[in-house]
């Protein structure tokens, strides 16, 4: 009997260290800065273990073993769903994930410090000598946790994810439940009930097991439901780049800026209708775009002899110039002998630059605050326009002219008032839907391609005449230029999205 | 060293940085150890040489400034400037940790189409980019002040614009019935057909029935009309404050509606009420000016005593740099000096018509702080970052970030957010006495009072270092009365070999009633 006792000792220190391993990588994982969030999470639960202990003393000897089973079965529930119901959380809003965090891995602590002094007050009760007990007891609640602190990150993390780690702990703290009830059975009061709740408990998580990948998928968007290859927070962002089969993704701060699934369709659009009709360009400027995707596209071009890539931040360009599944995809573009990377804030560049070039590729985040809408004000643009040789042209990504109308369209009036023609364009990219660019140039001269010397994944004559033709449902919305002064472009986009999303 | 000394010295330690651990603290005066040494010391070097020149300018601020631009730009060029204590004046600026920040002045409404003075000016900048003489010229938006522009922290929040809301329905009616009220005065003439409120002041109606408003204070008067709303008094205090440098009890009621009423600029691609500013406040303003008088003509120093002796103009400069004076004789002296100063400086200013006992007007005294912080402190809920940031209820008037005006994705890496207090809870000389023997934590508790409250401890995690600029005489309070003041109506109307320029004639301290004086100046001497 005691030896059974002495294996559920294992499983549960097993299951104790887990949940403070994955809650502790969760929250570095979710909010950056591992040393603080480790140090923080295994604080409050070693405090909250303290807690559990003390309040042992409160169960009746003759309940020891019940309160053991019960306790063992809260354990197995919460600390099971925890993850999942963290992933929940951040995915819903951010702000309360903190809180949640910390008063989970508190429940979990008392629950889990209760659990050993249980044990051991089972065992006294049956006698065992004290010197024997504790060294017992203590031996595998230490093989315990060095058996989870192996397994965890070789082997569970990697192949089960964390939601699935923390379920699977999950279910053999009900498991010791049931087999504890099994085993003293004649023991245990009320051994219907107990066992009917353990089984409903194990049925919640196996459920939760099962369907654990679509429900964080559904939860976060497909952003955590996929491997996450590369998570950093750097300076200016939070980088995600996650991998589900063939299909990598990049999201900053939550948003998804490509999948290598459709990114061709989007690059495509944003450089060729502007380089197929510059054959004589040599010197070409890419605003943003660290990901080098738009690079990529410009390379193929054997006219361009230079290319400058600005791009605020530095840990974006080096990962995709270093990382093997992301070069793969921008074809070593960042390295290439013909691309200058510079890591600026674009606009103080262009301001302390005095370079031409034959053509602009701007590619700079969607205006959702009043830094970004400076990006796309008026004076930005006449920066732009000394930089752009006389018959140069340039385009600029430009939100969806579907969801976002009023601010596609702003951007279109922007340029018209820094003095730019301008021939606004869109296409269909399936991770994004409808999206929109302008492409705008000093004098009135151009025509759209009507054919294309390279060979295109996604473009050609037909869908080219269909991208620069706004349908009925996508006319253009009379707007006012994005001044400075005013940031009409931060409020027209705030308007725009709050209509589309629920 | 014993064990008593060190402790004591630790206790110290422990005392100074308990308000502002590892932010570095300076003060600067200017002006104050000249103008007392002037004041008290009466006997000066002799003078080490002499030189003859046809007008010279004492002094480089915004009027003196004003009026040496405006005869460069008509091609005139047999004059001096003697700078004065301060480069530039209320309109000076600084570079702290590599960026540019304001030591005065930090702002400047669009001009209306009376203020052909600024206009011509910011033409000439090419900040007014087309039709300067349009009722709506075009401005380059990278010098108005760039969304979100002003926000008031109220109830741990911040809300946009300034003007707090009414807590009843009552005291919303009334904030609405002010700003009504004083939009429509903007268009009101007077008997004589003129504005009744007009920028530069000296254009506005002299209908007796509107002038009369001089009479009481603008509290008096804000009583009179029932406005008893607290938000609205709070915010029309602040305005005082922020314009005249005294609460609306100390302060002309013609003065408290000019603020609101006079202002009628508008802009072809900006809001009606849009502001002008630069990451260092009105400086460059000061240096395009300076650049165009030319370097050659800028002399250290500052005037020492003015008199007229046979028709001309007789200038001792000082130079305490060089230790050295200079005579300046000049068939014209423009004293673009403040009142207070001219008091000690020009001999006599009572034959001039301005008694000094009964003439001078009062001096607001200003504390202005450029807290440089190594990193952008974490905002509160609401409305983000702005340009102006200000705290309801508070004495202070809010602080300017100088990096607004950057176009910038990311935020830089450091930043000044210059932190301004005019000194309205003391009288003027009262504020004096307290900001000369202010120790450093006293200065620091003043002018970190509105940050504090809106950044409490990470204020002085961030800060690596704070400028106090010590401004005891900064502007010329209009209390009521001031537009019948005889000394400064009889300085507006001299014409003799020593003349004036300054803000000080108006009787409150704006650039665009500066640079009108220095304008009308060397307008005189052209036209004579």
């Amino acid at each position: 009997m005691d030896r059974i006792l002495i294996l559920s000792v294992f499983v549960v220190a097993s299951c104790g260290l887990a949940y403070e391993l994955i809650a502790g990588a969760l929250a570095s994982y979710l909010l950056g800065d591992s040393v603080l969030q480790f140090s923080s999470i295994i604080g409050c639960y070693l405090f909250a273990m303290g807690v559990g202990s003390h309040l042992s003393k409160y169960v009746k000897d003759e309940n020891t073993l019940g309160a053991f089973v019960e306790i063992e079965l809260l354990v197995g529930l919460i600390g099971g769903l925890s993850t999942t119901l963290l992933f929940l959380v951040f995915a819903w809003a951010s702000a309360p994930f903190r809180s949640v965090l910390y008063a989970l891995v508190f429940i979990i602590g008392v629950f889990v410090g209760m659990e050993i002094p249980l044990v051991m007050r089972v065992m006294n009760a049956r006698n065992a000598e004290f010197k024997e007990l504790v060294s017992r007891v203590l031996t595998f609640d230490y093989l315990g946790a060095l058996a989870v602190s192996l397994l965890f990150p070789l082997v569970l993390a990697p192949h089960l994810g964390m939601a699935r780690t923390g379920l699977l702990f999950g279910v053999l703290n009900a498991a010791v439940a049931v087999w504890t009830c099994w085993c003293f059975r004649n023991s245990i009061p009320q051994l219907a009930a107990k066992l009917s709740r353990a089984g409903l408990v194990l049925l919640a998580l196996l459920t939760a097991f099962a369907f654990s990948d679509r429900l964080t998928t559904w939860a976060e968007k497909g952003l955590f439901g996929d491997d996450v290859i590369h998570a950093e927070t750097t300076r200016y962002q939070r980088m995600v780049v996650t991998r589900w089969h063939d299909d990598l993704r990049l999201y900053l701060n939550g948003n998804l800026q490509f999948s290598s699934r459709d990114e061709h369709r989007y690059h495509e659009a944003l450089v060729h209708p502007v380089l197929a009709t510059l054959p004589w360009a040599k010197r070409v400027l890419i605003l943003g775009g660290g990901d080098g995707l738009a690079l990529r596209e410009v390379l193929r071009y054997p006219n361009i002899e230079h290319t400058t890539l600005v791009d605020l931040d530095p840990a974006m360009t080096t990962l995709f110039a270093t990382a093997p599944q992301l070069t793969a995809l921008n074809k070593g573009s960042l390295k290439d002998k013909r691309a200058t990377v510079i890591n600026a804030d674009a606009a103080q560049w262009l301001e302390s630059n005095s370079e031409v070039f034959d053509a602009i590729i701007i590619d700079f985040p969607d205006p959702t605050n009043f830094a970004l809408g400076k990006l796309y004000s008026v004076p930005m643009y006449r920066l732009v326009q000394r930089h752009l040789s006389q018959n140069g042209l340039a385009v600029v990504q430009s939100t969806s002219p579907y969801f976002a109308p009023k601010s596609y369209w702003c951007i279109d009036a922007t340029l018209r008032e820094a003095g730019f023609h301008t021939w606004p364009y869109h296409t269909y990219v399936p991770s994004f839907g409808e999206w929109g660019f302008i492409l705008f140039a000093s004098t009135a001269t151009y025509r759209p391609p009507e054919r294309y010397a390279l060979p295109m994944r996604f473009l050609d004559a037909a869908s080219t005449r269909l991208m620069f033709q706004f349908p009925a449902d996508m006319q253009k919305v009379d707007v006012e230029p994005n001044r400075l002064n005013s940031q009409s472009l931060v409020h027209y986009f705030e308007d725009d999205w709050r209509n589309v999303q629920r | 060293m014993k064990r008593r000394d060190f402790l004591l010295l630790s206790a110290g330690a422990l005392a100074g940085c308990g308000l502002h651990p590892g932010v570095a603290l300076r003060r600067n005066a200017p002006g104050m150890a000249e103008g007392h040494a002037l004041r008290d010391i009466r006997s000066l070097p002799p003078p080490s040489a002499e030189i003859e020149t046809d007008v010279v300018i004492l002094g480089s601020g915004v009027a003196g400034l004003s009026a040496g631009w405006r005869l460069a730009s008509q091609g005139y060029r047999d004059f001096l400037m003697v700078a004065g204590p301060e480069w530039h004046g209320n309109a000076s600026g600084a570079l702290l940790g590599g960026t540019p920040c304001p030591l005065g002045a930090h702002y400047l409404p669009i001009p209306g189409p009376a203020a052909t003075h600024v206009r011509d000016l910011l033409a000439q900048m090419g900040v007014i980019e087309q039709g300067a003489s349009a009722l709506k010229p075009t401005y380059d938006e990278r010098c108005l002040i760039h969304a979100p522009e002003e926000r008031l922290y109220l109830n741990g929040q911040w809300h946009d614009g300034l003007i707090p809301p009414g807590n009843t329905s009552d005291e919303t009616a009334q904030i609405k019935r002010f700003f009504d009220y004083v939009h429509g005065l903007r268009g009101q003439a007077g008997s004589d057909g003129k504005r009744v409120f007009e920028i530069p002041s000296a254009l506005s109606s002299q209908d007796p029935q509107w002038r009369a408003l001089d009479q009481i204070s603008f509290a008096q008067w804000l009583d009179r009309q029932h406005y008893t709303a607290a938000p609205l008094r709070w915010y029309l205090d602040y305005a005082c404050r922020d314009d005249y440098g005294a609460n609306s009890s100390r302060v002309s009621a013609w003065a408290g509606l000019h603020y609101f009423a006079s202002r009628n600029g508008a802009a072809s691609n900006a809001d009606d009420d849009a502001v002008l500013t630069w990451p260092d406040g009105l400086n460059p303003l000061a240096r395009h000016m300076a650049g165009r008088i030319g370097a050659d003509r800028l002399l250290p120093g500052l005037a020492a005593h003015v008199t007229e002796r046979n028709g001309r103009a007789d200038v001792l400069v000082w130079q305490p740099q060089q230790r050295r004076t200079l005579r300046i004789r000049a068939r014209k002296a423009i004293c673009a000096m403040p009142l207070h100063v001219a008091a000690h400086v020009v001999e006599p200013m009572r034959a001039l018509g301005f008694d000094t006992r009964d003439h001078m007007p009062a001096h607001a005294p200003w504390l202005v702080s450029n807290f440089v912080f190594d990193q952008f402190p974490a905002e509160a809920q609401g409305v983000p970052l702005a340009w102006d940031n200000v705290v309801y209820g508070s004495n202070s008037l809010g602080y300017v970030v100088a990096t607004h005006q950057l176009i910038r994705a990311a935020r830089p890496e450091r930043t000044v957010f210059t932190a301004y207090h005019a000194l309205a809870e003391h009288t003027p000389e009262a504020g004096r006495r307290w900001l000369q023997q202010a120790s450093d934590d006293a200065l620091y508790t003043l002018a970190s009072s509105d940050l504090a409250q809106v950044y409490g401890w990470k204020l002085w995690r961030n800060a690596s270092r704070v400028d106090f600029t010590l401004r005891g005489h900064a502007m010329a309070v209009p209390g009521p009365g001031f537009l019948g003041n005889a000394g400064l109506a009889a300085l507006r109307a001299v014409d003799g070999a020593v003349q004036f320029a300054h803000a000080d004639l108006s009787g409150f301290s704006i650039f665009e009633e500066a640079a009108w004086w220095g304008d009308v100046a060397a307008t005189r001497l052209l036209q004579g």
